[in-house]
């Protein structure tokens, strides 16, 4: 398989291990201390996925020649992420049946939904479109439902005492026991701000389950997601207790198997809110999402590593592209992302995405004898001149292969066999003769209209979010990315534009450098009033935000007693969303300190507030006069691991070294064949300068220098792309 | 995207039959080119009559070809009922419901509108008695024209087709 370099007789001592156990394929990705990496791939199997785990495993070191017992006692980091429990959401099929009790008149929230579930994750024309909007499928039949009378008001008042209806749980319960269900989750309207009734029912649940002699667990969404907004709420605890818990079973086995080949590390997974987490961790939703936020925790670690701290963060892959923005070294949290159609309520690293990659489809739209692209993918199946594939309909691939720009025999290494001639004749006939053009000419047609869109959508995160490309560096990765970071960045105004040597295995790379971390939100309703002295304010909010932190504090420390980590190892992190009083939308803060019971310390926070608003929208949007609203605090525990290391090597002349040159053949650029020289991307030296056209030819990618654009190695093997004033 | 989908797959679109994934994507795609024609074709083997359907025009309803430039509006029973350019309802049967108790007879207790702000009027096929359309509206206010076809233009400009006429239909 495809490693970064071909001398097998090197010895590779193997650090980092990540793992992605997709629906078909299981894919491994080492890196030994050099940062050389490996990757390997096997069929995933999903009643045991800890067999497909190393058959993939033993793929990848084979090109090392190693075998898993001389490899993984080497370990240091080993992340997994796998695709089964995403599955069994989008199918909404589970190996556990899962019951709800839910406020009484609340049964069909989740048949209801929201009106944005029924769109979201559609392409934008389909969310455009009325007739194509559809509600999606609940996760829990209506008949395993139950309501309970009770009510909690939004300040947490009771309004309807619990102990009137404690008969609605037992009936409930038994019911739900009757229909076999092994999870019930529990949610009722403001559990966040009172749980008492919540708790009551869990006792009074597992009175009736002990009666029965039933092995069914209880799960309460106030102790899970302790967050504004009942349908999110109830989504994420229903998903954890669905989809997440029936993989924490084969996360173990994977876990043993790791031992049981001489593996003295710990298993850990990427999860959504930007760090790792155990395999034993409570909340294993958030592990749900774990893809494209890889490239966002490497491009951090990148970031603080070699001094950028304002980076936006470009990836891509087979079938989107996705951006995000990292300022002062840190993202931003997206508090109620979607996945499977469903709306949760889980922090999430924020990356915008569109649905156009590498793979996308290309196709002529009739009614306007338009080139249209996706929002359907060839994804990793490449294109119709991949021949051993079926796909049938031109993909941007296909384009590049007919412009030269990619050489048909180093595909992925040349692991899969491209023809040029099946590449052209399908451009042809499905794109250039129907709008009466040529081959080539429709083919960079069809790359220039992604560009330009990648361009669109890229200025539209970064200037719709109110920032300015030119106080940050644009880094590219992901496996199609250098083939268009020029395209896509031009005229953008970018401080500076990054292509790691190892884009490939960008997010791979990010999941090794992502750190323990676990995170906890409580939604809050804390007033801070205008007219208050800072002492009364402390004496009042500040002890009870303190508080809430430190309950907190204590859900994050049980989270890291169970992988045996002190408190001295951790670096705790205070967070709040707030807002001045009366308005909808809060922003989000970190804390300069981590209680605010002194006035001192309560200013502070304030201050920091105020600079944090004063910065996303302007001096004379601030208003103080009106008092401040938090409403939610979060704390952040963060543990370090180690990680892989950013290549430094000492800096050698402008001149690349010869064999790094490979050959030159004819590429189209601009309506010309220019003879073009090609480089392989791993031999050049750090300090070397190419002038376009080039193409740096790499194992798992291809990076493009189109004429005007100059690039140059640094000593950490990261490129600068420029172009020619 | 197929340019043309199989008979059997337009024949489910037209009776709703098919699963919501095929009918998103079929919604989703450019649109088959033949449809028009594909859809006209499916409709006009279910009625017993001869007549060329033009186009379809509501549920149960279609504007055939009587001559080269006349066209009529007529149901899948064989009631004719009017010019393709004047209102059917004007030729129905038409029951208003504008009571209390006649709304009581379609709707639950205190669901339906006020009798003194809206009424219901339905309009039945003189031929076959089928419901074949419901308006909503304020007493006095006018019966409503949905749809006045433009046959000229559409065949003409938009599918680029001549107009089926009596003759092109046995020939």
């Amino acid at each position: 398989m495809a490693s970064s370099e071909d001398n097998p007789s090197e010895h590779h001592n193997a650090e980092t291990l990540s793992i992605d156990a997709g629906g078909t394929l299981t894919d491994t990705f080492l890196m030994d201390s050099n940062g050389e990496f490996t990757v390997g791939k096997a069929k995933t199997t999903p009643d045991d996925e800890s067999r497909g785990f190393i058959k993939s495993s033993r793929d990848a070191l084979d090109s090392w020649d190693l075998d898993v017992d001389d490899a993984f006692p080497n370990l240091v980091s080993t992340v997994y992420s796998g695709t089964a429990m995403l599955n069994r959401l989008v199918e909404r099929e589970s190996e556990v049946d899962v019951g709800v009790l839910t406020t009484g008149g609340m049964e069909d929230t989740l048949r209801m939904g929201r009106g944005r579930q029924s769109y979201t994750g559609f392409s934008y024309s389909d969310r455009l479109h009325v007739n194509t909007h559809k509600h999606p499928e609940p996760l829990i039949p209506r008949n395993r439902i139950r309501g309970v009378r009770e009510r909690i008001d939004v300040k947490g008042n009771e309004l309807i005492p619990l102990e009137e209806y404690e008969d609605d749980i037992r009936e409930g319960v038994n019911d739900l026991l009757d229909q076999g269900v092994d999870e019930i989750a529990v949610m009722f309207l403001h559990s966040y701000q009172e749980d008492r009734h919540e708790q009551r029912t869990k006792e009074v649940a597992e009175e009736v389950i002990e009666e029965r002699d039933a092995d069914t667990t209880v799960m309460l969404s106030s102790e899970y997601y302790p967050t504004l907004k009942e349908l999110p709420r109830l989504n994420t605890l229903v998903a954890e207790a669905f989809a997440a818990e029936p993989s924490r079973q084969q996360l173990t086995r994977v876990q043993e198997s790791v031992d049981d080949h001489g593996g003295e590390v710990g298993v850990r997974v990427m999860a959504s809110h930007g760090g790792t987490i155990d395999i034993y961790a409570n909340e294993l939703a958030r592990t749900l999402i774990s893809g494209p936020i890889g490239g966002m925790i490497g491009a951090n670690y990148f970031g603080k590593e070699l001094g950028y701290e304002n980076l936006v963060c470009t990836d891509i892959g087979g079938t989107s592209f996705d951006m995000g923005i990292i300022i002062d070294n840190d993202w931003k949290i997206d508090y109620s992302p979607e996945m499977a159609r469903l709306l949760l309520s889980l922090p999430m690293v924020n990356m915008d995405s569109v649905g156009s990659g590498t793979g996308s489809y290309v196709r002529v739209n009739p009614t306007f004898d338009k080139i249209e692209l996706g929002p359907e993918s060839a994804g990793d199946q490449v294109g119709v001149c991949a021949t051993e594939t079926d796909v049938e309909t031109v993909t941007v691939t296909d384009c590049h292969v007919a412009l030269g720009w990619i050489d048909p025999e180093n595909f992925l290494g040349g692991d899969m066999p491209i023809s040029r001639e099946v590449a052209e004749e399908a451009i042809k006939e499905q794109v250039a003769d129907k709008l009466d053009m040529g081959v080539y000419e429709a083919a960079e047609g069809v790359i220039k209209i992604l560009e330009n869109k990648l361009q669109n959508d890229l200025e539209a995160v970064v200037t719709g979010e109110g920032y300015a490309p030119s106080n940050f560096k644009c880094l590219s990765y992901g496996g199609g990315g250098p083939v268009h970071t020029a395209g896509y960045t031009e005229n953008l105004g970018f401080d500076e534009v990054l292509i790691p040597e190892w884009a490939a295995g960008f997010s791979a790379f990010g999941c090794g450098a992502a750190d323990y971390e676990y995170r906890y939100d409580q939604t809050t309703s804390i007033d801070i009033d205008a007219g208050l002295s800072m002492e009364e304010a402390a004496k009042t909010a500040g002890e009870e935000l303190t508080q809430v932190w430190k309950n907190l504090e204590g859900k994050v420390e049980d989270e890291f007693a169970k992988s045996d980590i002190g408190l001295d190892e951790v670096e705790f992190q205070y967070n709040i969303l707030g807002q001045y009083q009366g308005q909808l939308n809060s922003i989000d803060i970190r804390s300069p300190v981590d209680r605010v019971d002194t006035p001192e310390k309560l200013e502070e926070l304030i201050d920091t507030f105020e600079e944090g608003y004063r910065r996303q929208y302007s001096e004379e949007a601030r208003s103080p006069e009106l008092g401040h609203t938090i409403t939610q605090a979060s704390v952040r525990g963060v543990r370090d691991v180690v990680k892989p290391e950013i290549p430094t090597e000492g800096l050698q002349g402008s001149e690349p070294p010869e064999d790094a040159y490979k050959e030159s053949r004819e590429a189209y650029w601009d309506g010309v064949w220019i003879e073009t020289d090609v480089y392989d991307l791993h031999a050049l030296n750090p300090g070397n300068e190419l002038s376009g056209p080039a193409v740096l030819e790499g194992e798992a990618t291809t990076y493009i220098v189109p004429p005007d654009y100059e690039t140059s190695l640094d000593e950490h093997r990261v490129h600068h792309l420029t172009r020619e004033e | 995207m197929p340019e043309s989908y199989p008979r059997e797959i337009i024949e489910d679109l037209v009776d709703d039959n098919l699963e919501w994934s095929e009918l998103h994507n079929m919604m989703s795609d450019f649109k088959d080119a033949d449809r028009f024609k594909k859809v006209r074709d499916v409709l006009q083997d279910r009625v017993d009559w001869d007549d060329p359907i033009v186009i379809p025009y509501a549920d149960h309803l279609y504007v055939v070809a009587k001559s080269e430039d006349r066209w009529v509006i007529k149901c899948d029973c064989g009631h004719e009922f009017c010019e393709h350019d004047e209102n059917w309802k004007h030729d129905a049967l038409i029951n208003v419901r504008d009571t209390e108790q006649e709304y009581l007879e379609i709707y639950p207790e205190d669901m339906h509108p006020h009798p003194d702000y809206m009424e219901l009027r339905e309009y039945f096929c003189p031929g076959c008695k089928t419901l074949l359309e419901v308006t909503n509206v304020m007493p006095g206010y006018p019966i409503i024209h949905e749809f006045e076809p433009d046959i000229e233009t559409f065949y003409g400009d938009w599918i680029d087709e001549p107009i089926p006429t009596p003759d092109t239909q046995s020939a």
